[in-house]
């Protein structure tokens, strides 16, 4: 199981060039919990994440683990308890699947200690955890998109932390592929208790599969919950300025946005959604 | 832990496939090619001669004495280009592009540049001092190169970072020649320099170049686990804790120390960084801590192999082995242009 960490967002603020993006944000992210951070395009979702992970340096506020600011541990040291897994790494040609994993084993290897056991079986168990054993020695141009994500996955796996944060995991992926991964991270988090903090960007998925979920709207935060707390019309509306309904998803009792556009509405409709319409 | 190895068979992807044999077959290249350059050139020398010139100082014939001549040439023919094969690789890896070369990148004009200057305006003609000038000239042109390729959005971004050497190398060269021209003296003094040669190899050139090649590659190989992770993207190095700032400064540092002290005393000599680490990531794949450290071997067999092609092609006289590394060099590079337009940089 592991460790629970105390990780706290104060009056954040963060950007790019001295541009602010992030504008005062007070967070605290649940331990041993799937915390999703959702909002619409540019509202300061990735580099929120981004600044979390310590990829970003704020301009102001403090971002502390354990009552530490994160700045002031080495980078290596944080690497052994925060994961982060970009939206879009970068493939070295030719590499294999086992080797890409490999590669997340560096925060716990000095320059000369060689590999050890651990490390090896870190991989293997990372490997294992995400079913890619099968494709160790294949090279990562032969897998399809889904694979490939599940090799990166395994990679930031294989970094063994506590904390993983992942930008927009599922993006570029076919809707199947999508539920695969959302599926494993849920495994990883049930198995081992990961703190799971990602970036999505389908509002239904969220609703779904976060235990917690982080709305942002213009780089403030606007709720923090669970996502029956924080996925209402009203909010829906006021966080991507999109009129919908939510009802509760039949499968998973989560809430489930169901968008209105200015067609396809039926004439001869319940009274339940005629109250979204007229609002 | 002795079952370990039995229990986990299927980590041997951890050292690439062949790597002992990989690496035997280099050593036996290597020593073939030195004695081929000790042998070969406008006069061509027999095996024992050249067992005498090596190994029986007693024996002072023509051919002896020619194969001993060459001993120091060989030598560092070798040192240049490993130096050169592992500053190629270093650039590669800290611009995460796939055509990156100290010639592309235009640190060697900007050495070339300095070199020229010193001797132009300083009276500065011998290498010991031109070395410093030499790197000085590489170190500010890799900070220029890299300051422009870095404006604009999105940083340093590969391609924007070749642009800028490819534009800052043409402007260079420009001033080399506007130097040079006018002078009849530099003109004489750096002819053969400038297009890159290793016929002035002494012992001294080579105890010059050689405590640079060391830091070099020590700096090298430290950092290789670190650029594996660089590979990535900044982004995923940085999640595994890697400081990629620091890991570029310390990469580029042992990358420009390596060309520019080469520079300094064989010329300006493209492509065999270019050449050298794409062997070895086509023999042995992408590990880095493989290639880089291979990168030398085969940086020193293609510079030696070249230039003894030189020397045979040129007898009586001599090609000078630049002239031979872009020949071989320039159609390779437009091959991985072609191949690397597929992938997105």
């Amino acid at each position: 199981m592991k460790s629970t960490h105390l990780f706290q967002a104060q009056q954040l603020v963060a950007g790019y060039d001295h541009k602010a993006i992030i504008h005062g944000i007070d967070l605290a992210i649940p331990s041993h919990k799937i915390s999703v951070i959702m909002g619409s395009n540019g509202c300061g979702k990735s580099t929120l994440l981004k600044t979390l992970a310590r990829l970003i340096k704020p301009m102001s506020g403090t971002i502390t683990i354990d009552n530490e600011a994160i700045g002031d541990l080495s980078p290596r040291k944080f690497a052994k308890v925060v994961g982060l897994l970009p939206q879009s790494p970068i493939v070295p040609e030719g590499i294999t699947v086992a080797d890409l994993v490999g590669r997340g084993r560096f925060p716990h290897q000095s320059w000369f200690g060689g590999w050890t056991k651990r490390d090896y079986e870190a991989v293997a168990e990372a490997m294992d955890m995400m079913n890619i054993t099968e494709y160790a020695n294949q090279h990562m141009d032969e897998l399809s998109g889904g694979q490939r994500q599940r090799v990166w996955i395994a990679m930031a796996l294989a970094q063994q932390t506590d904390i993983l944060f992942l930008d927009e995991p599922t993006t570029f992926l076919d809707i199947t592929y999508q539920i695969e991964i959302l599926d494993l991270l849920t495994d990883l988090n049930r198995k081992y208790g990961t703190t799971i903090v990602m970036v999505l960007h389908d509002i239904n998925l969220s609703a779904r599969y976060a235990d917690h979920v982080f709305a942002l709207r213009e780089g403030k935060l606007v709720a923090g919950g669970t996502p029956t707390e924080v996925i209402t019309s009203e909010r829906i509306k006021d966080i991507f300025g999109l009129s919908c309904s939510v009802i509760t998803d039949p499968l998973s009792g989560s809430p489930l946005v169901v968008p209105q556009g200015r067609h396809h509405v039926q004439e001869a409709s319940s009274s339940d959604s005629n109250r979204f319409l007229t609002k | 832990m002795n079952n370990s190895s039995s229990t986990l068979p299927q980590h041997s992807w951890r050292v690439p496939k062949h790597f002992k044999l990989i690496l035997l077959c280099s050593i036996v290249l290597l020593v073939v090619c030195a004695a081929a350059s000790l042998m070969l050139g406008s006069r061509g020398v027999g095996f024992s001669e050249m067992m005498d010139g090596l190994f029986r100082p007693e024996i002072d014939s023509y051919e002896a004495n020619i194969v001993r001549k060459r001993i120091s040439r060989t030598v560092f023919s070798l040192c240049c280009g490993a130096a050169l094969g592992v500053s190629g690789a270093l650039m590669q890896s800290v611009t995460r592009n796939p055509i990156a070369d100290p010639s592309i990148l235009g640190v060697n004009t900007g050495a070339a540049l300095f070199v020229v200057s010193g001797m132009a305006f300083l009276n500065i003609g011998s290498a010991e001092p031109s070395i410093w000038l030499a790197l000085a000239g590489a170190g500010g042109t890799a900070i220029f190169v890299y300051g422009i390729g870095s404006m604009g959005r999105g940083g340093a971004t590969p391609i924007k970072l070749v642009l800028a050497g490819a534009a800052t190398s043409a402007a260079l060269s420009s001033l080399v020649a506007a130097i040079m021209l006018p002078r009849a003296y530099v003109m004489d003094q750096f002819r053969f320099w400038q297009v890159g040669s290793v016929g002035a190899g002494s012992w001294s050139a080579v105890a010059t170049i050689g405590p640079f090649l060391i830091a070099g590659l020590l700096i090298a190989i430290v950092t290789a686990p670190a650029l594996n992770a660089l590979a990535l993207g900044d982004e995923a190095a940085a999640g595994l804790g890697v400081r990629t700032g620091v890991l570029r400064i310390m990469a580029a540092f042992a990358g420009v120390i390596l060309c520019g002290a080469t520079t300094a005393l064989s010329g300006p000599i493209g492509f065999v960084g270019l050449l050298a680490t794409h062997v070895m990531r086509l023999i042995l794949g992408p590990d880095l801590r493989y290639v880089i450290p291979m990168s030398a071997i085969s940086g020193a067999l293609i510079l030696t192999i070249s230039d003894v092609c030189g020397r045979v092609i040129g007898s009586p006289g001599e090609l000078e082995v630049g002239v031979v590394t872009a020949f071989i060099g320039a159609p390779i590079l437009i091959l991985l242009a072609i191949r690397s337009k597929v992938r997105s940089l």
